[in-house]
């Protein structure tokens, strides 16, 4: 375990998470990082780790991961405080302590060196030599700042100097060992990489028109985001939550316009770099990098769903860049992106907040204010039920997979779906209708010994599932078929677990009649599963209304007095759909059905004439997770002996 | 596809009762190397129909003198496991199709991918 031990202890993170993704994240966190302290909130989950910032930072279950900087109770204003107090106020409840911030930087200063093996790995394509330089530049950095940050806690006086001077000691040369075995691993990956980067690069057309399809099949939010071209699939019902306003300080905030990016991307990230960053010596590696950065980034840029020039980009992306004369002394150059919720958001617009607080960190540790390339990201979020400060350390969500070429389900979703299915090593896993497989994906990058079937109708589906299959090296674990999952061609009672988002009848609506072929469907599902089994379905609001009734009309129909068709029930039921925020986060409706075991026997005369029994179907869970501009529910069943 | 995928295949047309194992009538087949999981193979082996997969391999040419019947503690015979693992993974139908042995309807297999669509009239 020691080796697999971050080299600074306990590490305070958040991350923010889709709707209903938060208890998944609670378990995941706690599972793989031996996570403490963990702090759920609606969209985030906090937690303590002393586990390697690269094992945090895959974490399956998370959109974007932070270090934490403060997380408090939530600033009150009275309704008669002066703008200047108000301002005051603030400034003094979230700046606080200079120590608190200069230590958090060195932290943040450190992760980002202990990632930059992969994301420099990931970033270059060509000049291997002068990488190799670099990559030594960057092991050699991470340790001066690890003993900078030491020094900083002896300042502030934690420890004695003795016991600090020992550890540090032990410390530079476990870092030795580690940054060796990191270079090795770079030196693997960068082999792989380059030709994956590629051809990633060039699926961005097909992922743009993925995209297209997404949106309208979201149609719903579109009038409200059309001017947003750069909406990444992954991200989309972040979008409240990423649709950060950025701080304007001074009268420059027009030139952080996104449509600009992408146009002036090519000058912007020569000039930018050239003068925002005075006194740096410029490689001459790192020019002729650009133009691979470039195409990176603005491919990069088609799938984020965030401001950002390319110059930040290449910043944060770059630890190299970061100079390890970041001290206290040095002018930090940073950008706050601030989220305001609740009574604060009343009193002060987002840019005021982000204003009052940018003002205060400049006289407070002298650093600088660049909304274009800053070095540093400040995350605030103010509600009315906390208020938390963090520093963004990936540039790319989490969610965003290396592994999925072209991306058909939001890839957290699909992963807590095949979490919910409880694979064990030996399974035979069946997605009946696995369109681009990403279920299937995630599902076998994380059970290593079992093996998957994907079920298609659709060849052009088939097609890219298979083209995925390949990028994520699967092949040997996931196999393809073409059928119809209204008749699989398996023996009944073959697989251990059954796993599908069900289309949503808006993709496809043409095709098939999603509703009036769901018995039909679910029926199927439920013959190849053998005893014990799970099935997990991702199904819209209105689908999972009608396989609630479909499942309860089997059980309940002696006594039940409410006689419901299925065909009426698709329209009866959109309204739950429309639920308030609060509702959404996390249901579990658990034993609501009475064991359908004692109505077989009354039924099994009536019954029959329906498909096959669905009765040993045993409901379990119905959670609501957020894909969007819309929430899909994660029904899970166990296939039960009747 | 590869014979672990033939190997839980079957027939549905309608009035088959035993729709398996299909027969294999294979023009095009490939053999590719992928990395030896040995937990995954002797996971697997429970799962399969161990005579269907024999005859499938003989089918193809591929059997690896593998043994009508499964030894018996094979989960600690790796050679056992390697050339199971060869059959099961490696082996891989390209281009042919697939026969119910019931009814002689044919499944085509093209790019790997077997098409178990039937239609209409058949179910």
């Amino acid at each position: 375990m020691t080796e697999s031990r971050s080299e600074g202890g306990l590490v305070r993170y958040y991350c923010t998470a889709g709707n209903g993704m938060e208890p998944f994240l609670v378990d995941e966190v706690k599972r793989k990082l031996a996570a403490e302290d963990v702090h759920q909130m609606p969209g985030k989950v906090l937690f303590s780790s002393s586990v390697r910032i690269d094992r945090v930072a895959e974490l399956k279950a998370a959109e974007r991961l932070f270090l934490l900087l403060k997380h408090d109770s939530p600033v009150r204003l009275s309704s008669h405080t002066s703008p200047a107090k108000a301002a005051s106020v603030l400034q003094s409840r979230l700046l606080g302590d200079r120590n608190q911030w200069t230590s958090a930087v060195l932290t943040w200063n450190r992760l980002q060196g202990e990632l930059a093996g992969q994301r420099t790995a990931f970033n270059i394509s060509s000049t291997a030599l002068g990488v190799m330089r670099k990559n030594e530049e960057v092991a050699r950095r991470s340790e001066e700042l690890r003993e900078e940050e030491e020094n900083c806690h002896v300042e502030i006086g934690e420890s004695t100097g003795e016991q600090r001077e020992e550890e540090s000691g032990n410390r530079r040369l476990r870092a030795g060992e580690e940054n060796g075995a990191c270079a090795l691993e770079k030196k693997r990956k960068r082999e792989t990489v380059p030709g994956g980067e590629k051809t990633r690069r060039e699926t961005c057309g097909a992922e743009a028109k993925i995209l297209e399809k997404k949106i309208k099949r979201e149609d719903e939010n579109m009038s409200q985001r059309t001017s947003e071209r750069e909406q990444e699939r992954e991200d989309k019902d972040d979008d409240d939550e990423e649709r950060r306003m950025v701080m304007e300080f001074n009268s420059c905030g027009q030139d952080v316009k996104k449509g600009m990016i992408s146009e002036s991307g090519l000058h912007g990230s020569g000039s930018v770099s050239a003068h925002a960053t005075p006194g740096r010596d410029h490689d001459v590696e790192s020019s002729s990098r650009k133009i691979d950065n470039l195409a990176e980034d603005c491919s990069v840029e088609n799938v984020e769903n965030e401001v950002k020039t390319i110059g930040e980009d290449k910043t944060l992306l770059q630890p190299s860049r970061i100079r390890p004369e970041i001290t206290t002394s040095v002018r930090l150059s940073f950008r706050i992106s601030c989220k305001c919720t609740g009574s604060l958001s009343r009193y002060f617009s987002t840019q005021e907040v982000s204003k009052v607080i940018g003002v205060g960190l400049g006289r407070l540790l002298g650093w600088k204010a660049d909304l274009r390339n800053p070095q540093m990201e400040v995350n605030v979020y103010l509600s009315d039920d906390h208020c938390l400060l963090g520093i963004p350390l990936t540039r790319l969500p989490l969610a965003n997979r290396n592994y999925i070429k072209t991306t058909g389900l939001r890839s957290t979703v699909a992963w807590a779906m095949a979490s919910l299915a409880q694979i064990q090593p030996g399974f035979c896993v069946v997605d009946p209708m696995c369109g681009v497989g990403t279920i299937l994906i995630e599902a076998a990058q994380e059970h290593k010994a079992a093996c998957f079937l994907g079920v298609d109708i659709d060849d052009r589906q088939l097609q890219k599932a298979n083209e995925n299959i390949e990028f994520a090296e699967l092949g040997n674990r996931i196999h393809l078929l073409k059928a119809s999952s209204m008749v699989l061609p398996l023996p009944s009672a073959s697989v251990d677990a059954v796993v599908c988002d069900l289309p949503f009848g808006r993709k496809f609506g043409t095709k098939t009649n999603m509703a009036a072929n769901l018995p039909v469907i679910v029926a199927e599902m439920e013959r190849v599963l053998c005893v014990g089994g799970a099935l997990v379905l991702l199904l819209s609001p209105q689908l999972s209304c009608l396989l609630k009734k479909i499942l309860a009309q089997k059980d309940t129909k002696p006594t039940s007095n409410q006689e419901i068709k299925p065909q009426t029930g698709v329209q009866d039921c959109s309204s739950p759909s429309l639920s308030t925020r609060k509702q959404e986060t996390f249901q579990i409706h658990q034993g609501v059905k009475s064991p359908p075991t004692q109505e077989t026997d009354t039924l099994s005369g009536v019954k029959h004439s329906l498909p096959p029994p669905l009765s040993s179907l045993k409901h379990q869970a119905t959670l609501r997770v957020s894909l969007g501009a819309i929430d899909g529910l994660i029904h899970k069943y166990v296939k039960i002996d009747v | 596809m590869k014979l672990l995928t033939h190997n839980m295949l079957t027939s549905h047309v309608k009035g088959v009762t035993k729709g398996y194992p299909l027969l294999i009538k294979a023009t095009e087949v490939k053999v590719n190397e992928v990395e030896f999981n040995p937990q995954f193979v002797s996971r697997m082996i429970p799962k399969v129909e161990w005579s269907s997969l024999v005859q499938a391999a003989e089918q193809l040419g591929h059997r690896q003198d593998l043994p009508g019947e499964l030894v018996p503690d094979y989960e600690n015979n790796e050679e056992f496991l390697k050339k199971v693992h060869r059959v099961l993974l490696e082996v891989e139908v390209i281009e042919g199709c697939l026969q119910c042995p019931e009814s002689g309807r044919e499944f085509p297999i093209s790019r790997g991918i077997p098409n178990m669509l039937l239609n209409e009239d058949e179910v």
